[in-house]
């Protein structure tokens, strides 16, 4: 016999959980990102909230959003429309969505949870303040929040104080943090840290600073990424366009994929700094936010049945894959933002067409290594072109280049100190010639001599 | 070749200010911090002055000096100006390590100071990352490069790229030739280099993170630079930050700092001018008789207190 009083099983969640554990799963950078998404969603609703494909030239210049970081303190403030008293009283601070929460027309975030888990990563002493426009002109509130009082209140009472505040500027939202935490604190004195979030902000917000949305990292600007792949002479991109429909929702899907760069003269592997190599793989993007960049591995297919794993050899390749739908929950978003959802139904549906794709940059790069040349010229007839101008095609156009019979060759591989190297790269007049250049230059120059003409 | 083959470096005046100005910080520092039991970690050469000043001014007995040239440590060996002066004879990066292993040397503080003659490379990259990381709580840490721009590529559009190859993600993707150039390259490169050091220290989440202190772009016939910081314990960290925010901390230099070789009579001369509220202008020193630059003039009021006087004395 079960007494009553252990008749239920206590499942309700502590604070703590949501504090100290959920954090855990998410970087400093995501975390921020999070906070970003929010500004945006607001920006975008006000902007008419619609589909964000890349022909879509929606204005976002009106809109701001700036951060402030310094070893104390962090500061995100934006121009984007503010949070209402009542969606901040019944939804902007429940952790999880609410099932009767409105859907937020093409929205980043969709889980509930990614402003509170950001804030909570940061610091623990928080200021939210929201400037918004009602029909009697503007109305401001401020929900402060001490991390430490409200984890000693008990986990009874979960509610934060919504108070009075003075307008900000502008319509919009601002959200202070102090009393860093540790990880924070360390990250924020970092200068590399600073350098690599402008980078990823002009990455993954490349589509709508395209739209002149403007993102400000300690007062200044972040220039977008301009995703470019090469159209011209035989080759010409993919990009197909798909309207698919899951739960009586239309999901909008854009694909395109091509040679961004050309490949590698070098397949192995280099220990230097390799740009070519750092921008290639498969871009998944939801809402217009990029959630997953350059990516080689299992997760876009990499590895997969019928599907080599990633290779340098296979630098210069660059596939997008563009989801968009007025209900983000049905995207292949994860709650962090920096991945997919493989389950997803969406994603697996149009998975086999990112593997045929790709398969034909993997051949042509395998057939390229036997007809250097002659690929090398075509490749310098194709032009890079913003994704944006891209010509709609339903495949990707590759040179067909018969392999010729070939001169065996011989692999040359020897091992000299770094500085010697240097030294000599140098007087060929580029210290930061690739070490195989060095070495071919190095036979021609000692074959020249020693053998003269062939 | 080696610097002790060229020139006897405690006898370039911008130097010595530079020197002066590295010793007056780190007597500060140990004013404000526990440095009593310090290590002075350095590369003496066959001179040893920056470890002369070490004991004198810092009252610091154990000091080590590496020396990776052969008859650099002979020499050094025979020159060395105190009994407790090790020498260790290797590169830097494979001696650290040994210095770290003698006894008690990692429960005390160091100040280590590589004054290397070379420009930045990946050896030096190693060196700085090891110190920032192994480098017991409490410790200064200070380094010297070339910032001669040819050492960074011949033609100056091969500079960012080189500078990014060593330095990394800290260096901004905007870095243009126009920041590598003879007169804006010692400046660029002095704070890139404590960019760097400043993301090591926070990546590697050391407890006292890292104060910037010293960062000094001089001049004497080649440009160099010198930066450097502490490595606080975490309780110290707020009395070392408050003392390099004083308006009086002269560690960090935003022009480059060119002194004159000056004979002792325009010393003597201008010296007597000063201290003077005005700046010194090149009419006046022309009235006085001779000539400087506009930018000597300045550096000479600036930094008259740390310079040298030179004679030569005939044994």
């Amino acid at each position: 016999m079960i007494p009553a009083d252990k008749s239920k099983a206590d499942a309700n969640p502590t604070k703590a959980f949501f504090v100290r554990m959920i954090t855990r799963d998410i970087t400093l950078e995501d975390c921020i990102f999070d906070l970003i998404d929010n500004s945006i969603d607001g920006a975008w609703e006000l902007a008419g909230g619609h589909p964000l494909s890349l022909d879509d030239d929606t204005d976002l210049s009106p809109y701001k959003i700036s951060i402030k970081i310094d070893g104390n303190s962090f500061e995100i403030s934006d121009n984007c429309g503010g949070i209402t008293l009542d969606d901040a009283a019944d939804y902007a601070f429940t952790f999880g969505r609410k099932e009767d929460a409105a859907t937020e027309n093409f929205s980043i975030g969709v889980y509930g949870i990614g402003m509170k888990r950001a804030v909570f990563k940061i610091g623990s002493e928080i200021e939210i303040r929201s400037t918004y426009k009602t029909e009697d002109g503007l109305a401001s509130f401020r929900v402060p929040i001490n991390v430490e009082q409200w984890l000693a209140s008990g986990d009874e009472n979960w509610d934060f104080d919504i108070e009075e505040a003075e307008d900000l500027e502008q319509t919009g939202v601002s959200i202070s943090i102090v009393q860093l935490t540790e990880a924070s604190n360390r990250s924020f004195e970092s200068p590399r840290f600073l350098r690599n979030l402008r980078r990823a902000i002009a990455r993954d917000y490349a589509l709508h600073l395209h739209r002149g949305l403007v993102i400000e990292v300690q007062g200044k600007p972040v220039s977008g990424w301009k995703i470019e792949l090469r159209q011209g002479g035989e080759f010409n991109p993919m990009r197909a366009q798909f309207e698919e429909e899951l739960d009586g929702e239309k999901v909008f899907v854009e694909v395109l994929a091509g040679m961004s760069a050309p490949p590698p003269d070098d397949s192995e592997p280099s220990e230097d700094f390799d740009e070519g190599q750092n921008i290639s793989g498969w871009y998944v993007v939801c809402n217009g936010r990029i959630v997953l960049a350059a990516d080689k591995s299992i997760l876009t297919g990499w590895g997969t049945e019928g599907w080599p794993q990633w290779h340098p050899q296979y630098t210069g390749f660059m596939g997008i894959i563009i989801f968009s739908s007025r209900r983000a929950d049905l995207l292949p978003l994860t709650t962090t933002k920096r991945s997919v959802d493989e389950t997803s139904v969406i994603y697996r549906q149009f998975r086999p067409k990112m593997r045929e794709t790709t398969k034909e940059w993997i051949s042509y790069t395998n057939t390229r290594k036997q007809i250097r040349d002659e690929a090398v010229k075509k490749e310098e007839v194709a032009k890079a072109v913003p994704i944006f101008k891209v010509s709609v095609r339903q495949e990707v156009e590759l040179p067909k280049i018969m392999p010729k019979p070939k001169v065996p060759e011989a692999n040359v591989l020897y091992t000299v100190p770094k500085p010697r190297l240097r030294s000599l790269a140098s007087a060929f007049g580029n210290i930061n010639m690739a070490y195989k250049d060095v070495g071919l230059r190095s036979f021609e120059y000692a074959f020249e001599d020693l053998v003269g003409d062939e | 070749m080696a610097s002790f083959d060229s020139i006897n470096y405690s006898i370039r005046p911008s130097k010595s200010v530079q020197r002066g100005l590295v010793f007056e910080g780190l007597r500060r520092i140990s004013d404000v911090m526990d440095v009593g039991d310090a290590v002075y970690v350095g590369l003496g050469s066959i001179w040893f002055t920056d470890f002369v000043q070490a004991h004198k001014v810092l009252g610091i007995n154990d000091m080590v000096s590496i020396e990776a040239n052969e008859i650099g440590f002979r020499r050094a060996i025979f020159n060395k100006v105190y009994r407790t002066i090790t020498v260790m004879e290797g590169r830097t990066r494979a001696r650290l390590p040994d210095v770290l292993g003698i006894d008690g040397y990692n429960a005390r503080p160091w100040i280590i100071w590589l004054d290397y003659d070379s420009a930045l490379d990946e050896e030096v990259v190693e060196d700085m990352q090891w110190v920032v990381s192994n480098a017991p709580p409490n410790s200064v840490v200070l380094f010297t490069l070339s910032a001669t721009q040819n050492a960074y590529g011949s033609k100056p559009i091969q500079r960012p790229e080189r500078i990014r190859t060593l330095l990394g993600d800290v260096v901004p993707d905007d870095l243009a030739k126009e920041d590598c150039m003879k007169e804006t390259l010692p400046v660029t490169l002095a704070s890139l280099t404590m960019d760097f050091l400043k993301s090591e220290v926070a990546d590697s989440a050391r407890p006292g993170g890292f104060i910037e202190a010293f960062k000094i772009p001089y001049l004497d016939s080649v440009a160099m630079v010198t930066v450097g910081g502490i490595l606080p314990a975490k309780g110290a960290a707020a009395a070392a930050r408050a003392l390099v925010a004083e308006a009086s901390w002269k560690g960090v230099v935003e022009e480059v700092i060119e002194a004159p070789p000056m004979t002792l009579r325009e010393i003597a001369t201008l010296q007597a001018e000063l201290p003077a509220s005005a700046a010194l202008t090149r009419a006046r020193i022309q009235e006085l008789g001779f000539d400087l630059h506009e930018r000597q003039v300045k550096s000479f009021q600036q930094y008259y207190k740390y310079l040298p006087s030179f004679a030569e004395i005939i044994a």
